[in-house]
C-alpha cells in the first residue's frame, strides 16, 4: 500500500513536471479588458510625463531631436495599442502598450540632462554675448571719449608751452 | 619763432568726425551681440499647418478615382509654429456626402470636429519651426451593390494596418455620377493645462469616387 502511494506521488509530480516544462508555452493567460486598458492608461501617462520634459528641455534651449524621434516611436506604439484595444484583441493592445512604455525608459532623466546643459550654456552665452559685448562697448566708448579728452589736454598745455626760439 | 613743446604725438582731435565715426562702428560692432538679442522683433502669429501633398510631394493628383483594394499614396504634413514643440493627434475619419464635415472656419474655439468615429488615430510630436511628415499608403475594400447603388465598406488599410469599416456605405450621387466618400483627417492639439486633446479647427479631406473596377 505504502508503495502504491509513494508510486501515484512519484507520477504525480512526474506529470506536473511535464506539463511545467513543455507544456508552459501552451499556458497563455490572456488579457482581460482591464489589463488592457490598464497599460494603455499607464503607458498615455508615461508619454505625457515624457512630453513634458521635453517641453522643459526645449524651453531651456536644448537639441530634443533626438528626443523627439524616441517620443514619436513611442506614440506610434501607443496608437496601435489604442487600435488594437478597440478591435478587441487585448493582447496585442498590451504588448504595444508595454513597448510603448518600455521604449520611453530614461527619457525623462536624459531631457533633464539636456535641460541642465542648456541651462548651463545659455548662462554663458549670456554672459559673454550680452554682458560681455554690452560692456565692452561702453568701454569702446568711454575710451574714445577718455581719448578725445586727453587729446585736448593735450593741445592746450602745448599751447600754453609755446616756446621762444 | 614759437614752437610748442614736447615730441608730435597722436592728437586726434586733428582727425574729429572721422575719429568719432570710426569709434562708434567700433562700438557697434562689439555691441551687435548684444543688440541682436534687444532688438528683435517679436513673433506675433502662431498657428499650425495641416495639408497633404500627392505622391509626388505636390498639391497635384491626388487619388480621386478609386479602385478595390489598389493601394494609393500621398503624404501628411504637419507645420508647427506655435513658438512651442507640440503634441499633435490626426484622426483619420470617413464620411459619405450625406454625413457632415468638421467645420474650419471662424474662431478657432468656435470650430467643432466631426461626430464620426475615428478610425485610427496618429500622434505627432512636432518641434517648433519644424514640419514633420508621414507618407500615407492606403487602399479600401468594398463592395458595390448596383442594385441598391450603394458601395459597402469592409475595411481601410492604411499604412498596413487594417481598419474596420463595417456599416460605412456610400451611395450614388447622380448629380455628379459617382459614388462619393471623404477621407479625411482632423488635427487635434494636446492641453498640456487641460491635459486634453482639443481639435485644432483644422482638417484636410480627400475627395474619392469608389469605382466598381
Amino acid at each position: 500500500m505504502a508503495r502504491l502511494t509513494v508510486g501515484f506521488a512519484v507520477f504525480f509530480v512526474s506529470v506536473l513536471f511535464a506539463v511545467f516544462v513543455f507544456g508552459r508555452p501552451f499556458l497563455v493567460f490572456a488579457s482581460s479588458e482591464a489589463d488592457a486598458r490598464s497599460a494603455i492608461v499607464a503607458a498615455e501617462n508615461r508619454v505625457f510625463e515624457c512630453y513634458r520634459a521635453l517641453s522643459d528641455a526645449e524651453m531651456a534651449g536644448a537639441n530634443v531631436t533626438g528626443l523627439l524621434v524616441k517620443l514619436n516611436d513611442a506614440g506610434a506604439l501607443l496608437s496601435k495599442a489604442d487600435l488594437a484595444y478597440a478591435e478587441g484583441n487585448f493582447d496585442s493592445a498590451v504588448a504595444f502598450a508595454v513597448q510603448s512604455s518600455s521604449a520611453l525608459d530614461g527619457f525623462v532623466e536624459e531631457a533633464s540632462v539636456l535641460k541642465e546643459a542648456a541651462a548651463q550654456q545659455n548662462y554663458l552665452d549670456f554672459m559673454v554675448n550680452f554682458v560681455g559685448s554690452g560692456v565692452g562697448a561702453a568701454c569702446v566708448l568711454a575710451g574714445g571719449f577718455a581719448l578725445w579728452t586727453f587729446s585736448k589736454k593735450r593741445e592746450k598745455a602745448k599751447g600754453r608751452g609755446w616756446v621762444e626760439r | 619763432m614759437k614752437k610748442p613743446r614736447g615730441g608730435a604725438g597722436l592728437n586726434v582731435r586733428k582727425f574729429g568726425l572721422s575719429y568719432w565715426v570710426a569709434v562708434g562702428v567700433l562700438a557697434l560692432l562689439v555691441a551687435s551681440p548684444f543688440l541682436s538679442r534687444i532688438l528683435v522683433y517679436p513673433r506675433t502669429e502662431f498657428f499650425t499647418e495641416l495639408y497633404i501633398l500627392d505622391a509626388n510631394h505636390k498639391a497635384e493628383n491626388y487619388p480621386f478615382n478609386i479602385t478595390r483594394n489598389q493601394n494609393y499614396s500621398v503624404y501628411l504634413d504637419i507645420g508647427n509654429h506655435l513658438g512651442y514643440c507640440a503634441y499633435y493627434m490626426v484622426q483619420v475619419k470617413f464620411r459619405n456626402q450625406t454625413q457632415l464635415a468638421p467645420t474650419s472656419f471662424g474662431p478657432i474655439e468656435n470650430r467643432s470636429p466631426s461626430s464620426l468615429p475615428s478610425l485610427f488615430n496618429i500622434t505627432a510630436f512636432v518641434a517648433d519651426e519644424a514640419v514633420w511628415e508621414l507618407p500615407l499608403t492606403f487602399s479600401f475594400d468594398y463592395v458595390l451593390d448596383e442594385s441598391l447603388s450603394r458601395v459597402d465598406f469592409s475595411g481601410l488599410r492604411l499604412n498596413g494596418v487594417w481598419l474596420n469599416m463595417t456599416g460605412y456605405t456610400a451611395a450614388w450621387d447622380s448629380e455628379k455620377s459617382e459614388y462619393q466618400g471623404f477621407l479625411f483627417f482632423e488635427l487635434w492639439l494636446y492641453n498640456a493645462s487641460a491635459n486634453v486633446f482639443q481639435y485644432n479647427g483644422r482638417f484636410v479631406s480627400l475627395r474619392f469616387n469608389m469605382t466598381g473596377a
